[in-house]
């Protein structure tokens, strides 16, 4: 009898089920985005490009390749990208990210260095007393004197000496500029394009010999060991089983004829910092520091390279770079920085601060309310490799020129995991954008992935916020936008966020590539001038995702689901009274312009709530711009509840 | 004597080193002064916006001669480059396509591609024909710039090789293919064209409604009256469009019975939106009609915006 009932009660469901299954099988925005696509009598297929619109390269990321033939899977690429981040974890997003580093045709992966049963084995001279510590530093000895350069080396095993100088002394160019760059003549910029175009191909000749496989996955396998020795340590000092002073207490009796040097932990490059203020300066290998408000005044030089693991406990910390390439940088290399505690500020030059640049670097900073400052690629920025920005809490900013903030150049991905605080990211305001503007800097950053046009493609760039109000401020190129085979991402999971930006920004992508924005909840400001907020520039697909909140959209002109020369916009608003704004209603709100004798792409979608516009679109309303092609649909998904108003009359 | 002798022999050879000097000079003169003028004509800075017009005009001016060595540039890599010497050539215009065409045998296909594309721009029809015989090359973007050229050009003698082309394999090339048989008047390509209509390629799905307009209205008709039965429902819903911007009799006929009797809620509003837009004043009453019998709510919202929009324009 009961089986029966059951049997009925599903049968009564499945016709209603069927009636709401419009909407309830599918999220929101694939309902709108099928829906638009019938009534512009399109696809979403529709929005898909080809792999050889000029000639492939073999820099190019399996991911990136896949997601141009699928533009529109990109949020459900952000969706798991966002959950790889697991606390006190920071292993797991770079295990999870290295796989998306896979090249477009490789099959398989190499390993790192396996170190033999002597080198595991090799005997040290203890001078702590502590187990643990002493298990920690043998690890780290292990993975700084044996696998890391023994990977490292088996990574670039195919470049002859020539071509290793050449990654340290011209590669560096293609991704600086300097400043005086801005008061060039015509013949110097000349010349300088045509050096730096050289360089290029000069690199791409051998580039593809490099294997940056061994070296990341050995800076991961390096990251877990040292965490795991780590952990027990801090477990230690917080259950209260060990001071901070017994710690890192040496033992009494040293040999006579034998220095310090000659002692785990003591070796040169070395360092272990008790609880109280501590300076270092200098190229370190090495340093825990278990307490202390300490001040780091690092350096590091690129023609000797070599991994760098900081781990610092506990303390406001300063951190300064005296040379590029340090403070969680991997440079030929690994390069880790693990700060636990304390209000820390950290002032880099170029390429650091979660940095990878040929390696993998990290930085990882569990607490506090944090500053962060730097140059040119850096706070999360990956150029063959991975370069890892986590900061688990706090009110942090961030301050960068160029290539910063989650950038992703050619085989690399450079990320931030900004997991809670109100943030504040800066990128710009020091390098001009001479070629459109007198009075505009260029960012290059902000979840921006960047490739050699058309030479190299470029790798993913990306941040991933997940609590607080944000601000966001950037010039030219930033915020979930991409150049040249590449994938840049914005993806902000509450508060109510400040999107700023003037030109290619916020869900942009330009000249083959992807650019996608999801911000998920809260009333959001999104700001800028030109190609914003849902714009795809030749061939190429921005996104611009937001699912909840009362938000405000201002831009002038070709945004708000823009395509142009044959690219898509989309911007998807799924709840919440909207208010869009632009100055141009003649290409925006569902745009397409025509190139090569055929349309671009605009889809403009707003599924709920109360919207005002200025501009082409309208409240409740179909609406199909006279451009090739583009509409946009205001609507709501659900239909409005009118039971309540009958039960009460 | 001997000395006379050699000293003649050394004037005499001299002369001849100078001879045959005076035009290697003369070329790498020219050479010179093109690379010259390209790096100002290709500038994409813009402080220095004001010098590219003259540079490129300069350059233009050479002539003929400057032909070969913008041909050579066309092997860049940069896209501001390669349209400067689009520009350039265009305002050669047809003088400079003797060259062109005889470099469309070339081994490069970037270089041929481009080439195609400078022919399409000058428009000058003693291209038709070599065009015509790259349309099978391998490389689909020649394929693609080659009969968008000859869409450009006009010429109706390349009518029977271009609606070959709405077969071909690429997308981008099929799309080319249809824009070139609306520009060249191909009567006889309205049955290809409305097949396109359900092309994997946007691009060359949505150019036929532009293409088909160019076309006898009368035997287009005929072939959408048939085809709007298709079970494919893109076809179906451009037909309704296509059928709305025609407008005769026949075609609101046709969107009338597809509102009234289509049991696809999607063709009943792409039919309505069709039928409402090719009676703007709403002479023959259809919007209440219409409105009256539409349940479904999303298709009455596009019939209701369309309505609205068309009221916002007469106002």
């Amino acid at each position: 009898m009961k089986i029966l009932s059951l049997f009925a009660v599903v049968l009564v469901w499945l016709p209603i089920s069927t009636a709401v299954g419009q909407t309830a099988d599918i999220s929101p925005e694939q309902f709108g985005l099928e829906h638009i696509c019938e009534f512009l009598n399109l696809k979403p297929d529709d929005i898909s490009f080809r792999s050889d619109f000029t000639e492939p390269d073999s820099f190019r990321l399996k991911i990136v390749a896949e997601l141009m033939s699928h533009p529109l899977s990109m949020i459900d690429y952000v969706s798991e990208t966002k959950d790889a981040w697991v606390p006190g974890q920071p292993e797991i997003p770079s295990a999870i990210l290295s796989q998306d580093l896979i090249g477009e045709y490789q099959t398989d992966r190499s390993q790192p260095y396996q170190p033999n049963t002597s080198e595991i084995q090799r005997k040290h001279n203890l001078y702590f007393a502590n187990l643990s510590l002493n298990q920690l530093l043998s690890k780290a000895a292990l993975y700084l004197d044996v696998i890391i350069p023994k990977s490292a080396e088996k990574a670039l095993a195919r470049l002859s000496s020539e071509q290793r100088s050449f990654l340290v002394n011209e590669f560096p160019e293609l991704l600086i500029i300097h400043e005086e760059e801005e008061f060039f003549s015509i013949e110097e910029n000349d010349s300088l394009e045509k050096t730096e175009e050289a360089y290029t191909e000069q690199f791409v000749e051998f580039g593809t010999l490099i294997d940056k496989d061994p070296i990341v996955a050995a800076g991961i396998d390096c990251l877990r060991q040292i965490l795991l020795d780590v952990g027990v340590l801090r477990d230690a000092l917080r259950r209260g089983e060990l001071s901070k002073q017994e710690l890192i207490k040496g033992t009494s009796y040293l040999p006579n004829q034998t220095t310090a040097q000659h002692f785990l932990g003591l070796q040169k490059g070395w360092a272990v910092g008790g609880p109280g203020n501590d300076y270092y300066e200098g190229d370190y290998y090495f340093i825990l520091d278990v307490g202390g408000d300490d001040v780091y005044n690092l350096s590091y030089d690129p023609a000797n390279p070599h991994c760098v693991i900081i781990i610092d406990l506990s303390g406001d910390d300063h951190y300064r770079s005296k040379t590029n390439f340090t403070l969680g940088s991997g440079c030929l290399s690994v390069g880790l920085l693990l700060d636990f505690e304390g209000n820390d500020r950290y002032d880099a030059k170029s390429f650091g601060l979660g940095s990878a640049f040929f390696g993998f670097g990290l930085l990882y900073d569990a607490r506090g309310d944090d500053r962060y400052d730097g140059d040119t690629h850096v706070q999360g920025a990956g150029t063959f490799g991975i370069g890892l920005l986590i900061d688990e809490s706090g009110r942090d900013i961030y301050n960068g020129a160029l290539h910063c903030q989650g950038f992703g150049f050619v085989e690399g991905l450079g990320a931030i995991y900004e997991i809670d605080g109100s943030d504040s990211y800066y990128a710009g305001g020091k390098y001009k954008d001479v070629l459109r503007y007198e009075d505009h800097y260029l960012s290059l950053s902000q979840g921006f992935g960047y490739g050699l046009r058309p030479y190299a493609s470029g790798g993913i760039g990306a941040i991933f916020d997940m609590k607080g109000n944000d601000s966001y401020y950037s010039d030219i190129f930033a915020q979930g936008t991409s150049y040249w085979w590449s994938l840049g991402i914005i993806y902000d999971s509450s508060g109510n966020d400040n999107y700023q930006s003037f030109q290619y920004a916020q869900g942009t992508a330009t000249h083959m590539s992807l650019g996608v924005l999801i911000d998920d909840c809260g009333n959001d400001v999104y700001f800028g001038k030109g190609l914003m907020q849902g714009c795809g520039h030749d061939y190429s697909c921005g996104l611009l995702l937001d699912r909840s909140g009362d938000d405000t959209y201002t831009a002038y002109d070709l945004s708000q689901a823009a395509g142009s020369a044959n690219g898509a916009g989309v911007l998807i608003d799924n709840e919440g009274n909207d208010r869009y704004s632009v100055r141009n209603s003649d290409n925006t709100h569902g745009y397409g312009n025509p190139r090569r004798s055929f349309g671009s792409i605009g889809l403009f979608i707003d599924l709920a709530g109360s919207d005002q516009y200025q501009g082409y679109g309208c409240d409740n309303h179909y609406w199909k711009t006279p451009s090739k092609w583009g509409g946009g649909i205001d609507i709501e998904i659900n239909p409005p509840d009118t039971t309540a108003g009958e039960n009460t009359q | 004597m001997n000395w006379m002798k050699i000293s003649t022999v050394v004037k005499a050879l001299s002369l001849v080193l100078i001879c045959s000097l005076v035009p290697i000079h003369a070329e790498s003169d020219l050479q010179h002064k093109v690379d010259s003028l390209f790096v100002i004509a290709s500038s994409g800075e813009l402080r220095y916006r004001d010098m590219t017009q003259p540079a490129i005009d300069s350059i233009a001016a050479l002539g003929v001669s400057a032909v070969p060595l913008l041909v050579d540039k066309f092997t860049t890599k940069s896209a501001r480059e390669r349209w400067t010497v689009i520009w350039i050539l265009r305002k050669i215009g047809s003088d400079a396509v003797p060259y062109l065409v005889s470099s469309l045998n070339r081994s490069d296909g970037l270089v041929v591609q481009r080439i195609c594309w400078a022919l399409g721009d000058i428009k000058d029809t003693t291209a038709v024909i070599p065009l015509m015989s790259v349309l099978e090359h391998k490389r689909w973007q020649v394929r693609e710039q080659a009969v968008g050229a000859l869409g450009k050009i006009g010429d109706s003698r390349a009518a029977d090789a271009v609606m070959r082309v709405l077969y071909d394999s690429v997308g981008q090339v099929r799309k080319a293919a249809v824009v070139a048989c609306g520009a060249l008047a191909v009567q006889e390509s309205i049955v290809g064209l409305v097949h396109t209509l359900n092309d994997q390629f946007y691009g060359a799905r949505l150019e036929v409604a532009n293409s088909l307009l160019k076309l006898d209205t009368t035997m287009v008709m005929e072939v959408l009256v048939d085809s709007i039965k298709s079970e494919k429902q893109m076809i179906g819903n451009l037909i309704c469009q296509l059928l709305g911007e025609y407008g005769t009799d026949e075609a609101i006929e046709i969107l009338l019975n597809q509102v009234l009797n289509s049991p696809d809620a999607t063709r009943r509003a792409h039919a309505a939106v069709a039928l409402i837009k090719a009676d703007p004043q709403d002479n023959c009453d259809y919007r209440t009609t219409i409105l009256e019998r539409e349940t479904d709510r999303l298709t009455r919202l596009k019939i209701e915006s369309t309505i609205s929009d068309l009221q916002n324009e007469s106002e």
